[in-house]
């Protein structure tokens, strides 16, 4: 419900156009909490101090307000600086592993985990109803 | 004079650790009671050695002995005593030598306790220990030598980073870190010993229990003292970055978490020895990794690495590491199979297997976001990277997976569980989920955080009831008052209550985190002299810089009144409001940079943080330009911290009284 409210809201306001301050903060604090700072050593740059990402900054706060969207400043910024300027790799090719590699991780994991259980679980009473005293 | 004693005391020491294993080896079957009697001095030696080594380091660094390269980088004239002292960890070469020192004295204090106990396990034990100092002098002979002496003595030297020279927690957080990092390489010693040797197959990890714990709780300390340097030094207003440097200490954490678990359902039910023994070998391997990751110069470039010696040198020792513990592993592989069984799936045995499944599907998950630009760099020549938008969307759900299993594995029991242990987990899992959508109703607009909130109001809850069950149950049968039932719950059995505390420490904390990320604002302000602002709850007055001169550098600060905003301090009125705080955030000039280090100030308070960054001054300071961030909860990340490494104490107590079983 509350949900609903919001969204209906969020609809409202988008589609009445106003883009307010504190979106427009929101919008290009994340776009930069997304890059990486091309001059430190691994920050991204929205918490850089650097004077570069401090352009960066300002540069996406123009672009939102000139009306591109924050994957067009995306691009813009790939375009310049290489992929490697993603703090997140993209979903492509080879780089698909660092991706999957978790997932395959955590299935491989829990298929051996269950495997390994099903093999060691006996039950000491068929019934389940003993109870030990452990505690 | 120092540098020779220096470097003199760490060729004898890489000579006695040599001839020590060589009297290891050939004194392992106990025939030759003269090779055994130099194995157990050994360690006496190597210690007092080493020890004369960071004596000797010490000394230069204090009387600025810059004809000493070390010390010439990284002291100037004016560096404060205490970061003078702190200087041995301050650098690559130091933090070896400050590595090789701990890992000494780990080698005496077992010398000493277990020679007579174990002798048949005891020279496999030693030569392992002996085998990794003897890698880590040798470094120091080679590559990583910190006494290496410059041709002509500078009239100054360079000075410490910057950073590190800002804060003192730079002077307990290394040290304890690396305590915790070689504390490990006792319980891989043991399980090296038992294997190589045959013996204690199920004893090494009741011996090793405490030394793992130990080890585990320096690390939790210095994960968490870490997190806080980040966070009051380097003025992003975060404190974990899923930088190189924190993922190489949080992986082997992860993997050591997972092994205090397997090694309670080892010792119950007979079962994951083989498992347990791989990942002792692990969270070794991956101390050392770490090391390597952090000191080889490898994360700037990987063509970079090969430029020193220590990068191609940590692989070699990694590879040798790991031939040798998996080739001892392959041989008893067969004979150490598990005999025991498990009665049922739904017990806390097989929580904690799956716990064992998630911990290490994170540390896999943290080694691929580490390694693979690397990888892909390597291979390629592409440069991506893997920051923490990747690692923040795979921990959202292998932590929430985590902390389900800690609420389900500590409401089930051992064995087995009964309908009793199903009703109390339906009603903690209702609480939670009531909580979750009160936080909904009340105006969280994230329904993911709200999750987040309530899985771990779940897993904190299933902890407090555990608590709440045994004083209940001390009360009845003993009739003592709240506190002193409590107290006496927990030295009854101060491993199970002192588990539990954890899981509640880790709670706070992840409360702290979640909150801090999704909540966090985060604005930019231009103040001139006596201009106020508003932001989400403080009011700021900007009244003017201070300016100060310490011995080793120049501050300036901006003096700033804070109001909480809902007081009559809005209004104006100012002579009914209450008094303000006094923030003042600086900037540094250090003689040793040209950029200035900004110190942010903190205003924190159990709801939330305000946090100021001074990032210039202007108009010749009647204007300032600030980065003000008001971070809820970030305290609660601080007390979690406090409760874990409590928590750890606790367990831990009964060995530092002296009446121990095991290191």
């Amino acid at each position: 419900m509350v949900r609903r409210v919001l969204l209906a809201c969020l609809l409202v306001a988008a589609a009445a156009g106003s883009v307010t301050a504190q979106d427009l903060d929101a919008q290009a604090q994340a776009i930069a909490s997304r890059l990486r700072c091309p001059v430190c050593q691994n920050e991204s740059v929205a918490d850089s101090p650097s004077e570069l990402s401090a352009q960066m900054r300002a540069l996406i706060r123009v672009k939102l307000r000139a009306g591109e969207r924050p994957e067009q400043i995306m691009a813009y910024f790939v375009a310049k600086y290489g992929e490697w300027i993603l703090l997140e790799p993209p979903r492509r090719g080879l780089l698909w592993l660092v991706w999957l590699g978790p997932v395959f991780a955590l299935g491989a994991g829990s298929l051996f985990a269950f495997r390994f259980l099903r093999a060691v679980v006996r039950p000491a009473d068929p019934a389940g109803s003993r109870r030990y005293g452990a505690r | 004079m120092t540098a020779i004693i220096g470097s003199l005391s760490l060729l004898g020491a890489l000579l006695v650790s040599g001839l020590a294993i060589v009297a290891c080896v050939r004194g392992r079957h106990g025939a030759h009671r003269g090779w055994i009697r130099i194995a157990h001095a050994a360690p006496v030696g190597l210690f007092v050695l080493v020890s004369f080594a960071v004596a000797a380091l010490e000394v230069a660094l204090v009387r600025s002995d810059f004809s000493i390269r070390y010390v010439a980088n990284n002291m100037n004239l004016v560096t404060p005593l205490l970061f003078r002292v702190a200087g041995l960890w301050g650098a690559l070469e130091g933090s070896i030598l400050l590595w090789q020192w701990i890992l000494a004295l780990f080698t005496l204090i077992i010398a000493l306790r277990y020679r007579s106990r174990y002798p048949e396990v005891m020279p496999y034990v030693l030569s392992v220990l002996l085998a990794i100092s003897a890698f880590f002098l040798l470094l120091m002979a080679g590559p990583a030598d910190p006494f290496v002496r410059l041709q002509e003595a500078p009239v100054d030297g360079r000075g410490l980073n910057p950073l590190l020279q800002n804060h003192l927690l730079m002077i307990i957080h290394p040290p304890l870190l690396y305590l915790g990092y070689v504390g490990f390489s006792v319980p891989f010693a043991f399980a090296m010993g038992s294997l190589l040797s045959g013996h204690l197959r199920d004893e090494w990890i009741v011996v090793t229990r405490r030394s793992s714990l130990l080890a585990w709780t320096f690390l939790t300390a210095g994960l968490f003292l870490g997190a806080r340097w980040s966070y009051d030094v380097l003025g992003w207003g975060g404190y974990w970055g899923w930088d190189p440097v924190e993922n190489a200490a949080f992986m082997p954490w992860l993997t050591a978490t997972a092994l205090i678990h397997s090694t309670m359902v080892q010792a119950r039910r007979g079962l994951l020895r083989v498992w347990s023994l791989a990942l002792v070998i692990l969270t070794f391997l991956l101390t050392i990794f770490g090391t390597f990751l952090t000191r080889s110069g490898v994360l700037a470039s990987v063509h970079s690495f090969t430029q020193s010696l220590i990068g191609p040198l940590f692989l070699a020792f990694l590879a040798v590491a790991l031939l040798v513990s998996l080739g001892a592993l392959a041989v008893r592989l067969s004979a150490w199979r598990d005999d025991g069984a498990i009665d049922s799936w739904l017990s806390r045995e097989a929580m904690m297997v799956l716990n064992n499944v998630v911990l290490l599907a994170m540390t896999f998950t943290v080694f691929l976001g580490t390694v693979f630009p690397l990888a892909v760099e390597a291979l390629s020549g592409e440069k991506v990277s893997v920051g923490s938008p990747f690692f923040n969307q795979m921990f959202v759900p292998l932590g929430s997976l985590l902390l389900l299993l800690m609420g389900v594995g500590t409401i089930f029991r051992w064995k087995q569980s009964g309908p009793e242990e199903f009703a109390r987990l339906i009603w903690l899992a209702l609480a939670a989920a009531v909580a979750a959508v009160t936080l909904l109703l009340a105006g969280m607009q994230k329904p993911l955080v709200s999750l987040g909130i309530g899985i771990t109001i779940f897993m904190a809850s299933a902890q407090l009831v555990e608590y709440a069950r045994g004083v209940r149950a001390r009360r009845a049968a003993t009739g003592e008052t709240f506190l002193p039932a409590l107290a006496g719950l927990i030295s009854s059995n101060r491993q199970r209550y002192g588990g539990y505390l954890t899981h509640l420490g880790l709670a706070f904390a992840v409360v702290g985190i979640i909150a801090s990320m999704s909540h966090r604002m985060e604005v930019e302000l231009a103040l001139t002299a006596g201009e106020r602002v508003e932001i989400s709850g403080y009011t700021i007055r900007y009244d003017g810089l201070i300016p100060g001169r310490a011995p080793d550098r120049l501050v300036v600060a901006a003096h700033l009144s804070v109001w909480p905003s809902t007081g009559q301090a809005m209004a104006g009125s100012q002579t009914d409001a209450p008094p303000p705080a006094v923030l003042t955030p600086s900037l540094n000039f250090f003689p040793q940079d040209r950029a200035p280090v900004a110190t942010p100030a903190v205003r924190s308070s159990w709801r939330a943080d305000l946090y100021l960054v001074l990032m210039g001054v202007e108009a010749g300071g009647r204007r300032v330009i600030l980065k003000a961030i008001v971070n809820p909860l970030v305290s609660w990340i601080w007390t979690g911290g406090v409760i874990m490494v409590t928590a750890g104490v606790v367990a831990l107590w009964p060995t530092v009284r002296g009446a121990a079983r095991g290191p």
